[in-house]
């Protein structure tokens, strides 16, 4: 994804290569003109494309690993997309089970704790987007501002490092810490004369855990995007601007942070689409029945009532639900954004 | 190489003993019969057939079972849920937690019904199904028909209390025997220092699974945590199916962990400390009593000797609730969720019903639950005896045993023989305590419901638990009283289903065990 977004910063190539089909201008004017003239449009686009394919078929063969990929894991898998509206039994198959209308997006969304998973996770998306993601882009200015190098290489080892931590060791060292009895937390909390907080098993500190703990865990390795970014960035302005006596915070608000805001913008975009992801093993690690109230998110609400009980049905209705909130969540942020920045995914 | 040569000279030096003792019964089939299986359990194991316990039974009976669960998969669930999907049945399917899967498709046809079969060919299942009528009951399906037959453990007692006797002894006081009694004793855990190490760091309560073992005081004040094998499951009082977390007793007993909780007479941080807690609290001297297998907790005694010196963590019988009552919740099932059924692509039904029917005959039990004769165990007195290499190995004797085929979840009449020989005599001394106290209450089999009663079920369910479990932790961690609660508790029970929950579990047991 970044190399898209860094790509068409220098407006090289790949791009062309990779979306080229749809963007190249020539085959918009010509989809316009099929709308009118149906059977010249697609033979004339197909014309088109096999000139291009042979033109190019370096790239082509480039390109044909991911829509393979695309074609197989993600469209072939959407014919089971039905169970969703169908009462699944696995031994009748999916053409074989009856077919039972919205019935089970009716059950879903009588259900109020499905409704309180819904704000469990928009809430703990938002305060994310809010908290979390500007982290990384901050972390990379900083990086990028150490003079000393082999001290910023070490620091920079160091905020990555945990990333590379599997989240089950994660959660149980957020459980030590913050263990009422022998946890560094609630130690320095008695020290500085504080009650001491069982912190896991009350509602209100679920999100603050939750969001701080991912930061912590993947700031370092998200900032690697954007220390690309504004390792692209052309020496020649710096220098510019540095012969025009610009000072370093302002090469920094002038010349670096707009040129990484394309990247920026495209991060955000593809963050919004993920919003009603949250990720769930995590969650699974960290929540206790007395912090369902805010840390129950819709992926452990399915996990719970779906596939423990094997209830595949309602388990594809609210995967559908968030495919399609999803959906109009990227469409939204890019259009948004387009019109915004000028910069956009598609 | 070298295993096969071993295996059979082993066989060739057991075969004149075997011919004495087992070649009563006659094969199943003259010629040699191979059927498939698929057996993928416990997320790890599949069947194999160069078990020394599969070509013990291929030598016995003539058959031969092919596996055809891939190895590759971890997750047990999943490789079922694929083979039926898949739609290219073996001839037979086993494994653990398929209950419900083998009665609710058993009833869409994918899998033979039994009854008849076993009439005709299976006396010794007969027979057993026949002194064991609740059980026969427990694995007929809604429409009447029996479609699996289930793993059948063996023993009574699972789980117990247990305490610190060197403790006691230290702040001279007795064994607990009523609730009053114990809440004064944990009361002298958490203030007389018994550890001795000058700090007031003692954990008088702690249990290792919070979420399931942590309820059982509610025996304590006559409520109960669970009818069965399962946390938080229903349970049967007079022909009436109940939910443990409702009523008065549930109440009281609410009101009096919370009391505990706050008293720092239950662990502070029982909820977090995760499954290595109980090895913890008493490694670091700390842990007073808990609640968990007689078997694992008694063998702390031996390894923690050095470290904790004068430890005696011994089994107490659970103390007389206000009403007099003295019960232990927690009990080996007798029947477990495990087994095998016969599928429609089987063409051999005849000769799967008498292969199911050799695993309830003596000498099927033999095999499933000791391994072959001669190699790993013994015939001493007429009772069978595991070779000391067996007793003395490195891993469990279960896991032993699991890795030659035996104790799998097929359908199988567990021998509690098995395992009493490898138990820790402090263990057996515990059960020996609880047998004599008589404190075994019976269990809720569980029901099978038809297609309409499973989708209310599935519809409520998941959301009363849900809200029960949220409800009970702030009770008990104080956030929430439930004494002001319970009215809106009430109300919001009833809001989310459970009559209708309690409805066709109720329909479901009349049908089935009336």
């Amino acid at each position: 994804m970044a190399e898209v977004a860094l790509d068409r910063e220098s407006g090289g190539g790949p791009l062309r290569a990779m979306g080229g089909v749809i963007a190249t201008p020539e085959l918009a004017t010509l989809r316009t003109a099929g709308s009118q003239a149906p059977g010249f449009g697609i033979r004339g686009w197909i014309r088109v494309l096999l000139a291009d394919i042979r033109r190019d078929w370096q790239l082509y063969v480039l390109l044909a690993p991911m829509i393979i990929w695309f074609a197989v894991f993600l469209y072939t898998p959407m014919y089971g997309l039905q169970i969703a509206f169908k009462q699944y039994s696995l031994f009748r198959g999916i053409d074989g089970s009856p077919w039972v209308g919205f019935s089970n997006f009716v059950t879903l969304f009588n259900n109020e704790y499905f409704l309180r998973a819904i704000k469990n996770t928009l809430l703990i998306s938002f305060y994310s987007l809010v908290f979390a993601f500007p982290m990384p882009v901050i972390l990379a200015l900083m990086f990028n501002e150490i003079q000393h190098n082999g001290f910023r290489k070490i620091a920079q080892t160091i905020t990555y490092l945990p990333h590379f931590i599997s989240v089950v060791i994660i959660a149980g060292l957020v459980i030590n810490f913050l263990s009422p009895s022998s946890g560094i937390v609630n130690v320095l909390l008695a020290k500085m004369g504080f009650e001491k907080i069982y912190f896991l098993t009350i509602p209100d500190y679920f999100r603050p855990i939750f969001i701080g703990s991912n930061i912590w865990k993947e700031a370092g390795f998200e900032s690697i995007i954007y220390l690309a970014a504004i390792a692209g960035i052309n020496p020649a302005l710096y220098e510019s601007a540095r012969i025009d006596g610009a000072s370093r915070w302002q090469m920094m608000r002038y010349i670096t942070i707009p040129s990484i805001l394309p990247t920026v913008v495209i991060m955000l975009i593809i963050r919004i689409g993920n919003m009603i992801e949250v990720g769930f093993e995590y969650i699974v690690l960290l929540y206790q029945p007395a912090t369902f109230e805010t840390a129950d998110v819709i992926a452990t609400f399915i996990y719970r009532a779906g596939l423990q009980n094997n209830q595949y049905s309602i388990g594809a209705a609210a995967g559908l639900f968030n495919a399609v909130v999803a959906f109009i969540l990227v469409y939204g942020a890019n259009r948004l954004s387009r019109r915004v920045s000028q910069t956009s995914l598609w | 190489m070298k295993r096969i040569l071993s295996l059979a000279l082993a066989s060739a030096l057991i075969a004149p003993q075997l011919a004495t003792a087992q070649e009563a019964a006659p094969k199943i089939v003259d010629k040699p019969l191979e059927m498939t299986i698929h057996m993928h359990f416990r997320d790890k194991y599949v069947w194999k057939d160069d078990w020394p316990t599969a070509k013990e039974l291929q030598r016995l009976t003539g058959i031969k079972l092919k596996n055809t669960a891939s190895n590759a998969t971890t997750i047990s669930r999943e490789a079922f849920n694929l083979l039926m999907a898949s739609g290219d049945l073996p001839d037979i399917v086993a494994g653990n937690e398929l209950r419900h899967d083998f009665v609710r498709y058993g009833m869409e046809g994918a899998f033979q019904p039994l009854n008849d079969l076993i009439e005709k060919h299976a006396p010794n299942l007969k027979k057993f199904l026949a002194s064991n009528p609740e059980i026969k009951k427990a694995i007929t399906a809604p429409d009447g028909n029996i479609y699996w037959i289930p793993y059948v453990p063996d023993g009574k007692y699972a789980r117990g209390w247990f305490i610190r006797y060197d403790w006691l002894d230290k702040l001279g006081l007795k064994a607990p025997q009523t609730v009053d009694e114990l809440y004064t004793v944990l009361q002298a855990f958490r203030d007389k220092d018994p550890n001795g190490n000058g700090q007031k760091d003692e954990v008088p309560l702690f249990f290792r699974e919070p979420n399931s073992e942590l309820q059982r005081l509610l025996v304590f004040w006559d409520g109960r945590s669970s009818g069965s094998d399962f946390a938080h499951d229903f349970y049967v009082d007079g022909g009436r199916i109940k939910h443990p977390y409702t009523g008065d007793n549930y109440r009281t007993g609410m009101r009096n962990i919370a009391k505990w909780y706050a008293e720092g007479l239950i662990d502070k941080e029982v909820f977090t400390r995760g499954a290595r807690s109980r090895e913890v609290l008493l490694g670091n001297n700390q842990g007073g009593m808990t609640y968990d297998w007689f078997a694992s907790t008694a063998s702390y005694n031996t390894s923690l000797k050095d470290k904790v010196p004068g430890l005696k963590f011994m089994a107490v019988e659970p103390p007389a609730s206000p009403s007099g009552k003295r019960i232990n919740e927690n009990r080996r099932s007798r029947m477990r969720p495990d087994g095998w059924a016969m599928t429609v692509n089987n063409k051999h039904p005849v000769e799967t019903i008498k292969l199911f029917d050799f695993y309830f005959s003596p000498q099927g039990r033999l095999l499933s639950n000791f391994g072959v004769a001669g190699v790993h165990y013994d015939m001493v007195d007429g009772k069978p005896r595991y070779k000391p290499e067996i007793l003395n190995g490195k891993a469990p004797v279960n896991t032993q045993m699991w890795e030659i085929g035996a104790q799998i979840p097929i359908g199988f009449w567990q021998d509690y023989e098995y395992e009493r020989q490898w138990t820790d005599q402090i263990a057996l001394q515990g059960i020996d305590l609880y047998e004599k106290g008589n404190f075994l209450i019976d269990e809720f089999l569980g029901v099978s419901m038809t297609v309409d009663e499973r989708q209310i079920f599935d519809r409520h369910m998941p959301n009363i638990q849900t809200y029960m479990l949220e409800t009970m932790q702030a009770w008990i961690l104080g956030s929430r009283n439930v004494d002001k609660d319970w009215e809106g508790y009430n109300a919001q029970l009833k809001k989310l289903g459970m009559e209708q929950v309690l409805a066709v579990m109720q329909t479901a047991y009349e049908r089935q065990y009336r």
